[in-house]
């Protein structure tokens, strides 16, 4: 279990996140959706505790951070180290031994290239697989369908409800309402920093319908497009 | 044209600035920089003019990089482009150029000179899909991607080793050492993303160590072939290989120390000065190294608890 309580954060007079309260569940999966630079990633960032923060994050398991998978929106890859190496690289960092990292290559990367000249979506991938690879108990995976071919995307969303049969905490970001829905048990909508609505399974067509409602209003309209 | 150069030459500038340095002081320390070495190179081997050559295309080589040629070609067009490119190397080969010209090595200067204009009309496509094969794969990051970098100067090192037992000049078979040592060092000048430090689940003082252990562990290796060739070959001089590798692995971990230091930002100009100190007088090393080591625990501990 990760319980957040009046979690703030600010950069110099800017409040990204206001007084933010929620508590995740194990065996769960949980999507997060909100406009740009409403907050998510800074979200992430405090959780995996790659930031300073005011409030609280504790879980039920000792340091988030040390059994946390983070895949970030666009993961950084040194030159010249090839995708097999970048794999061995992030299981050295948590101890984990894998005798033969091919055969769990399930997205058929080409690991003996260099990383840096992998397509985008090939690299969101490279890092999924290397995360899950180290044998965490929490995933924050920022936009993983981002980039991705349609059939690696059944894949991630495959993978996802593998970890959520482990009992492990997935939480989601993603631009792709059809991919939340699909994986996710509960989606919270995050706006201006603060959780402005949260929804379980059932209310997901609801929440679409108001968010395209939110977002789209009458702008199409203000284009007078003939 | 004219505004490319100047916009190159106020980038330049901000680069000296943020590292906390005057652009005039940088030039001036540079250039001295550059004679000194440049001497040293020369009093030291008879082969220094061939080093001295590799040395210069593989600085300007650097500028004919694919995405950045194809970059230009957008902006200015094919002629310009050109034009450029041989202006930017030829401006890059000046230093090397003057110096081997005082040298009196009129065909080496030649040579660079024909070379470098070649380099200009070029494009090297940077993303070669051979990867090189390299020992250090179980242990990436920095020797992995380092050695990739510099593998022709670790293939130079081991070349000038050869030479130096034929000729039977010792020396220069210290210099080979010296190459890889600095080649070493180099995989450590940069901080990485943030990332590739909090992925670790050790706090930040096993960190440092197990970085330290393990550039040791793969920059002893790199270096040994040369030491003992040397030891077999001039085996009156092992007390001096033998104080060359300690002075080595002092400097590779006041380097990965400084480097972790100043994390996340790069190394600034006064730990710069410190690590020049320390090659005029090494013994500082004693004190630096636990003074940076404690330094660097302190800035990496918000992201290793």
């Amino acid at each position: 279990m990760i319980a957040i309580r009046n979690l703030s954060k600010k950069y110099g007079t800017n409040e990204v996140l206001k007084n933010i309260n929620i508590q995740f569940e194990k065996g769960k999966v949980y999507g997060i959706v909100g406009v740009n630079g409403a907050g998510k990633t800074t979200l992430f960032r405090c959780i995996a505790d790659l930031e300073n923060y005011e409030g609280e994050i504790s879980s039920s398991r000792g340091p988030i951070k040390n059994r946390l998978g983070l895949l970030l929106t666009e993961p950084f890859f040194f030159q010249k180290i090839t995708g097999k190496e970048y794999i061995q690289l992030l299981c050295n960092a948590r101890k984990i031994k894998i005798a033969d990292i091919e055969s769990r290559n399930i997205f058929d990367l080409p690991l003996n290239q260099y990383a840096s000249t992998y397509s985008t979506g090939m690299k969101k991938k490279l890092a999924l697989t290397a995360i899950l690879l180290q044998s965490n108990y929490y995933f924050i995976l920022d936009e993983p369908f981002n980039g991705v071919d349609i059939q690696s995307n059944l894949i991630i969303a495959e993978i996802i409800n593998k970890l959520k049969e482990l009992g492990k905490i997935v939480i989601i970001s993603s631009h792709i309402f059809s991919t939340l829905s699909d994986t996710c048990d509960e989606i919270h909508l995050l706006s201006n920093g603060s959780f402005i609505k949260f929804v379980h399974k059932g209310e997901f067509p609801a929440l679409e319908t108001e968010m395209k409602q939110m977002t789209i209003g009458n702008k199409i309209d203000n284009l007078e497009l003939t | 044209m004219k505004e490319y150069f100047e916009l190159q030459y106020r980038m330049i500038n901000r680069r000296f600035k943020d590292a906390g340095i005057e652009p005039l002081l940088a030039y001036l320390i540079l250039t001295v920089g550059f004679v000194a070495l440049s001497i040293y190179l020369f009093h030291k081997t008879e082969f220094a003019q061939y080093v001295y050559m590799l040395f210069a295309l593989t600085l300007i080589g650097n500028l004919s990089e694919s995405r950045r040629t194809e970059f230009l070609k957008v902006c200015f067009g094919t002629i310009k482009l050109k034009k450029i490119r041989v202006t930017e190397n030829l401006v890059c080969l000046l230093p090397f150029l003057i110096f081997l010209l005082s040298k009196r090595f009129f065909v080496s200067a030649l040579l660079l000179c024909v070379l470098t204009t070649i380099f200009a009309l070029v494009s090297f496509r940077a993303t070669i899909h051979s990867t090189l094969w390299t020992p250090f794969s179980k242990g990436p990051f920095e020797f992995t991607s380092g050695y990739r970098n510099t593998f022709y100067l670790l293939f130079l090192a081991y070349t000038l080793t050869v030479i130096a037992v034929y000729v039977n000049n010792f020396n220069l078979g210290l210099f080979s050492m010296i190459i890889v040592i600095l080649s070493t060092l180099s995989y450590y000048t940069k901080p990485e993303n943030e990332y590739y430090v909090w992925i670790y689940n050790v706090n930040a003082k096993k960190f440092l160590i197990n970085k330290i252990k393990l550039a040791l562990l793969f920059s002893t290796s790199l270096a040994l072939p040369i030491a003992i060739i040397l030891a077999v070959f001039f085996d009156g001089n092992i007390g001096l290989l033998l104080l060359f590798f300690i002075v080595g692995w002092a400097f590779l971990i006041s380097v990965i120390v400084t480097k972790y230091s100043a994390y996340p930002n790069e190394m600034n100009i006064t730990q710069g000065i410190l690590l020049a100190l320390c090659i005029w007088f090494p013994p500082i090393l004693v004190v630096l190294i636990p003074y940076l080591f404690k330094k660097a625990e302190n800035r990496l501990s918000s992201l290793l608890k």
